[in-house]
């Protein structure tokens, strides 16, 4: 025998070679990579792609939503007593005995100018222990003594004020020191004084960090509000980012399949020699699944690195946006890693049924390059149609709601329709036989390559699927609002200007001076005469004079008395005490039965009885006032004085959009209820349904004016919806064919060449690519309309009837334009083969 | 001496019904540890399906193949991948080496695989080269390599560590005479250090190499030219000029 | 080979006696062309007849006897040099000539008759083959070995070229041997 110097260790030697082996076939694979990442460009732009959206997403998601620390700062309590409480100090020294640290923000109204809207003149230490992240300094400094304020660029403007300027407000000259702002809400417009300058406060915040059961056991105070700082919301949009990650990571992975079995066919022999050498099935499986992971984690590295560079130019651009400041390292870290993770798992799992098939190729005919010959399609069409059932039948038990049904539903649906690609593209080779050459070899190549012609259908057929479902459901939600049914807010030829900026009637509706209302009046006017209005009818909503002020909403600097509603309330017990919840969702708006609103609707004087108290269009309307009641509807917003009361209601014809005033308090009401009246909006009535540009137009002097509107989404936007999901559809679709085409074109390289010097001329290659093209999107848009179809039937099992209205014009773009388009463009591009798709890959 | 490699009465069939090919018909042969054989016979005669057989790459329809005192019939996939990379050595005509790897981790690369350290793997892979008279190109990658380099890199890799059967598929093909020659003469040097050989060939020059001669047509062993005796004998008949 | 021009090529080097000429000789073509002492005597006397060599002592045949090269010597050997060999001139092979006349005797076996040849030929090749592997650094033999390997080679391509030929005819008996064109057989015999 030789004399080698290094003998194999024979003890140490495993069946399958153990650690060095699978270091040795890894390092190949990394090489490999190295030495031809161009050729898998397609999968590795792609997946960078999608990892720099995920970045920039997430920074989106976890930036782009208001901050509740932009009223709480970091405490979890916020208890606002009315300023002209007697009691103040005493309350808060109980307070302070009852939480330890407390903070306390004194607050003071200014009245602006032509404005509806006040600004806040505000008693905050900057270094306060949970109100610090509330503020920031932008230039000069922080007022200290009892002559200095300090302002925000907001007030600054409309009081035209600089540093150094003196400000003379409510009898008292300040020096401004400084400029100041909210970075959590840059559009919270106030005035800072130190502490304790304001003079009479109209309303104090204490900030606490209190536990549920230091609030059981601490003295209630009377007039005193307690908001509790819900749990972060910011997590459940960057949760929706990743989940839509997933869903453009499946489409990838599909696409990454064709690509990772073009790669596989191309080192075929390179994957025979190892195994001639003495690799077994395993390490042959591993190259492929290390040419995946390298993929999958280079592509993810190098989305993050580029995701986050975007995001850092991108973020100061934002701020001005979401009118916050964002703190750039404020990423959702666990997401981005997340979704790192996912596109190497993506990557490896496209990666396994190439590595799968590549390891099953019989050694001798991978050395010599053949393929092996594609499994009959019928085998595939099996487990594609039980998967495809699974799939529509977890969406169908989904009933809508069941996350995990609706996950397991689309990715055994789209699986199916991976599966039966195969038998598409078999029956269209079947087809084929006889048309001319150019067409026949596209097509019998599409069948003799199946798993990469089958994946490239199934990312192909999942684009359209998708587009196809967005066009059918919006489709048949259109036509369920296009009835002429009183569903709905508004009526589409009408508009609500709400006094309140935040529109509706929640929160606090500010007290307006007659001068004030007046202004207020005046642009409301000007909007309805911008949209040549029929007439304007003023509503007014009921409030309680006893109840104290509330605070306005985000980005709301006003407070008002909360006008008074009707809300469904749920009893349940929470610390040994009976706690009542109303929801938003749930509550009904309440208006004033003025004269001119009874008149508008046709409700004469007799028509009224003279002790209803309620009149409503609503059926089935019972108000129960008592606090243990648990059906029915209770007027919120009142003091507990009414407490038992009963109260009649009436059913009148009255409108039956939810926005309109469905519901009426009576003068009779007001009288035994001790309410009082105050505007809270108007209704414009427009000859024509409103336009979307109409109102957008509207919105804007409203917002111009410190108010907002109301009006029911416009028609137009759907159609634009399923326009867009249509173009959006077969514009993906066409790009997964143009870059899956490519592919499979650029592998038959070799058969272009043998064509063109056996005569054939360009006609022939463009006739081959066309019809590549062509095929693939025919069968695409079939396969993924009625995939699209499917899913929504099962989606919609209950309630079939609204699947009746067929978007014709948007199916038929998808079913004949996408193969037009895409055999225009195959033809077109094909004319001439770039030299480096016609040169043979290097091996 | 032992025979590395025997196969008896090994046949080969492809396909069935009308497309059936009878690539092997009760082939014999045996190869000593030491003997370079050579297989001759015009293309389509079988000479690389008996290589591919030998090598435990394909199995034989009918018949016994036994590699280094193994009976591959008994073995499973992996027992004899374990041992195409222990005991079998593969030249190819043309293509050889992994791209990804230079020359001295392309010769490592069985050694590697059979559970062999990285650095112990080199060394071998080094020495083997050195053998070649290739060290200085031990860190170049294939296509940094001459085609006569890259064939003699791959009978490095071919003989390193235990090999104990080498199998080679005209390895001169893509070569010219002068690198052939080079090419033969370390494949017979290998055989001389205790290996059995194996070369297929349609080529006579190259089968000129070996110490027995096979001939093969259809499949069948028609004929074979005894172990060579000396080169006084030449002169006896020498022709007549 | 011209064995007169070789002895011409060996004294250019310098004096040389008979025997020494004959050793040298087969010395540098691998012992591939034995050649008897008598043959170099006869040449070298033609030789010194033409004035081509001169030997140092006429009176002493034999061993001993000493030659070197003439001016006219020199001179013939570099005409001969750069005169083209003749290979426009077919040499008559006698392998060719059993193959063909075999393919007109009834029962003879041709495809084993052209393995026997065969056989024989890859034998001589394997003999030359080892010589060669044997003699690493001389260039002389490597050469002349090389020639003799290429024109058996040629042989054994026949062989097999014939080989396929005969495969392809449909059946043995259609062999039409005997009616080789006349032109061509003139040729051949005329060759000798």
């Amino acid at each position: 025998m030789t004399s080698t110097g290094a003998a194999p260790p024979r003890g140490r030697t495993s069946d399958i070679g153990g650690v060095p082996a699978r270091r040795a076939v890894m390092r190949w694979a990394w090489r490999m990579f190295r030495r031809e990442w161009r050729q898998q460009l397609l999968v590795l732009a792609l997946l960078t792609v999608a990892l720099v959206a995920t970045t920039v997403g997430a920074g989106l998601a976890a930036n782009a939503g208001y901050s509740l620390a932009a009223t709480f700062g970091t405490a979890n309590r916020l208890v606002t007593l009315s300023g002209s409480d007697p009691s103040l100090a005493a309350d808060i020294a109980a307070m302070k005995r009852g939480f330890g640290t407390v903070e306390v923000i004194e607050h003071q109204r200014v009245a602006v100018p032509g404005s509806a809207n006040p600004i806040d003149l505000r008693a905050q230490d900057p270094r306060g222990v949970y109100s610090h992240p509330m503020l920031r300094l932008d230039a000069g400094r922080y007022p200290s003594g009892p002559d200095e304020v300090a302002v925000t660029a907001g007030v600054a403007a409309i009081f035209n004020l600089r540093i150094g300027d003196v400000w003379q407000q409510l009898g008292h000259r300040r020096r401004v020191v400084g400029v100041v702002e909210n970075p959590l809400d840059l559009l919270d417009k106030f005035a800072l004084v130190a502490p304790g300058q304001t003079g009479p406060s109209d309303q104090v915040t204490i900030l606490i960090q209190a536990t549920a059961r230091m609030l059981d056991a601490a003295p209630l105070i009377n007039g005193a509000e307690v908001e509790i700082r819900p749990s972060t919301p910011g997590a459940s949009a960057t949760v929706a980012v990743l989940i839509l990650a997933t869903i453009g990571l499946l489409f990838i992975g599909l696409v990454a399949v064709a690509g990772f079995t073009v790669m596989a066919g191309r080192r075929l022999r390179a994957l025979g020699m190892l195994g001639a050498i003495g690799a077994n099935d395993r390490h042959v499986r591993l190259a492929l699944l290390a040419n995946g992971a390298a993929v999958g984690a280079v592509a993810a590295v190098t989305g993050t690195a580029v995701g986050m560079v975007a995001w850092f130019a991108f973020a100061p651009r934002l701020e001005a946006i979401v009118e916050h400041r964002i703190d750039r390292f404020d990423l959702p870290w666990w997401a981005i890693a997340t979704a790192m993770v996912l596109a190497v798992v993506t990557a490896i799992a496209a990666a396994w049924w190439p590595a799968r098939s590549a390891s099953r190729i019989p050694i001798v005919a991978a050395l010599s390059g053949r393929p092996v010959r594609p499994r009959p399609a019928h085998r595939f069409a099996a487990m594609g149609g039980v998967l495809l059932l699974a799939g529509v039948g977890a969406l169908a038990l989904s009933h809508q709601t069941r996350p995990l049904l609706i996950v397991t539903g689309i990715v055994a649906t789209t699986l199916g329709m991976l599966f039966l690609a195969p038998v598409g593209i078999a029956g269209l080779a079947a087809v084929g036989r006889r048309s001319p050459i150019g067409a026949r070899l596209a097509l019998r190549d599409l069948a003799r390559y199946q798993a990469r012609s089958g994946a490239a259908l199934a990312a192909v057929s999942l684009a359209v699927g998708i587009a196809a479902a967005i066009v059918i459901s919006s489709a048949a939600s259109q036509a369920a609002a296009a009835v002429p049914s009183s569903r709905g807010t508004l009526p589409s030829s009408q508009l609500i200007v709400w006094l309140s900026p935040h529109g509706g009637l929640g929160g606090g509706v500010p007290e307006l001076t007659a001068a004030q209302l007046q202004t207020a009046q005046t642009q409301v006017n000007a909007i309805a005469t911008s949209l040549h209005a029929r007439f304007t009818l003023a509503l007014d909503g009921a409030l309680d004079p006893t109840v104290p002020n509330v605070q306005g909403g985000p980005g709301d600097s006003t407070a008002g008395k909360p006008i008074v509603e009707l809300g469904k309330a749920h009893h349940k017990v929470e610390g040994g005490k009976n706690v009542t919840e109303f929801t938003d969702r749930e509550s009904i708006p309440l208006f004033v039965a003025t004269p001119a609103v009874l008149a508008h609707y046709g409700i004469g004087s007799g028509d009224v009885d003279p002790t209803a108290d309620i009149l409503t269009s609503r059926t089935g309307l019972s108000i129960n006032q008592s606090r243990t009641s648990s059906s029915g509807y209770q007027l919120i917003g009142i003091s507990g004085r009414q407490e038992g009361g009963h109260l009649r209601v009436q059913m009148v014809k009255l409108p039956t959009f939810t926005s309109d005033p469905t519901t009426l308090i009576t003068a009779h009401a007001l009288h035994t209820l001790g309410l009082t009246s105050v505007p809270v909006g108007w209704l414009i009535q427009t000859p024509q349904s409103l336009a979307a540009a109409q109102i957008e137009d509207a919105r804007r002097l409203a917002v111009a004016a410190g108010v907002s509107v109301e009006a029911r989404p416009t028609q137009a936007s759907l159609s634009q919806l399923r326009t867009d999901a249509t173009a959006a559809g077969v514009l993906v679709a066409l790009g997964v064919l143009a870059m899956t085409v490519g592919l499979i074109r650029s592998e038959t390289a070799r058969d272009l060449r043998t064509l063109a010097a056996t005569g054939a001329s360009s006609t022939t290659r463009r006739t081959l690519t066309g019809a590549t093209a062509g095929s693939l999107a025919l069968l695409g848009a079939f396969l993924g309309t009625a995939g699209g179809y499917l899913a929504l039937i099962a989606w919609y099992h209950g309630k079939l009837d609204v699947l009746r209205h067929v978007p014709v014009a948007d199916l038929a773009v998808i079913l004949a334009g996408l193969p037009v388009a895409a055999v225009t463009a195959g033809w077109l591009l094909a004319g001439r083969e770039p030299p480096a798709i016609a040169r043979q890959p290097l091996e | 001496m032992t025979a590395e490699l025997e196969l008896r009465r090994v046949s080969k069939v492809f396909g069935s019904g009308p497309t059936e090919v009878q690539a092997l018909r009760d082939v014999d042969l045996r190869v000593e540890a030491g003997e370079l054989v050579a297989v001759m016979g015009p293309s389509g005669s079988g000479k690389s399906t008996l290589l591919t057989i030998a090598g435990t790459l394909e199995e034989p329809t009918s018949g016994e193949v036994a590699v280094a005192g193994r009976e591959v019939s008994r073995l499973s996939r992996n027992d004899r991948a374990r041992l195409r990379r222990h005991s079998v050595g593969y030249v190819f005509q043309d293509f050889n080496l992994l791209a990804g790897l230079t020359a001295v981790e392309n010769v490592a690369l069985p050694l590697e695989l059979d559970g062999v350290g990285a650095r112990a793997a080199a060394a071998s892979g080094l020495e083997a080269l050195e053998r070649m008279g290739l060290s200085e190109q031990a860190d170049r990658y294939p296509d940094e390599l001459s085609g006569g380099e890259r064939q003699r890199v791959a009978i490095a890799r071919a003989v390193v560590g235990e090999r104990r059967v080498v199998l080679a598929d005209e390895p001169t093909g893509a070569l010219d005479s002068v690198n052939g020659e080079a090419v033969m003469r370390l494949l017979r040097a290998a055989c001389q250090r205790g290996v059995a050989g194996v070369v297929v060939t349609h080529d006579a020059q190259l089968a000129s190499w070996a110490d027995r001669v096979v001939f093969l047509r259809d499949g069948r062993v028609v004929d074979q030219t005894g172990t060579s005796p000396g080169v006084e004998s030449l002169l006896a008949p020498g022709p007549s000029s | 080979m011209s064995v007169r021009h070789a002895l011409l090529a060996l004294l250019s080097e310098g004096p040389k006696y008979g025997l020494q000429l004959r050793q040298e000789f087969e010395a540098r073509t691998g012992e591939v062309w034995p050649l008897n002492i008598g043959q170099v005597y006869t040449t070298l006397q033609r030789l010194e007849r033409d004035g081509l060599v001169e030997s140092d002592d006429t009176e002493m045949d034999g061993p001993q006897k000493g030659f070197r090269i003439t001016g006219a010597g020199r001179t013939e050997l570099h005409e001969w040099l750069r005169t083209p060999s003749d290979d426009a001139i077919p040499p008559r092979d006698e392998l060719v000539i059993k193959v063909l006349v075999a393919m007109g005797v009834p029962g003879v076996d041709v495809p084993g008759l052209l393995q026997v040849h065969r056989h024989r030929l890859v034998e001589l090749m394997q003999r030359y083959t080892r010589l060669k592997g044997d003699a690493l650094d001389d260039l002389g033999v490597a050469l002349v070995v090389d020639a003799e390997i290429f024109r058996l080679d040629a042989l054994i391509r026949w062989l097999d070229a014939a080989d396929a030929r005969v495969r392809r005819l449909p059946a043995p008996g259609a062999v039409k041997v005997g009616r080789v064109a006349p032109g061509p057989r003139r040729r051949l015999a005329a060759r000798r």
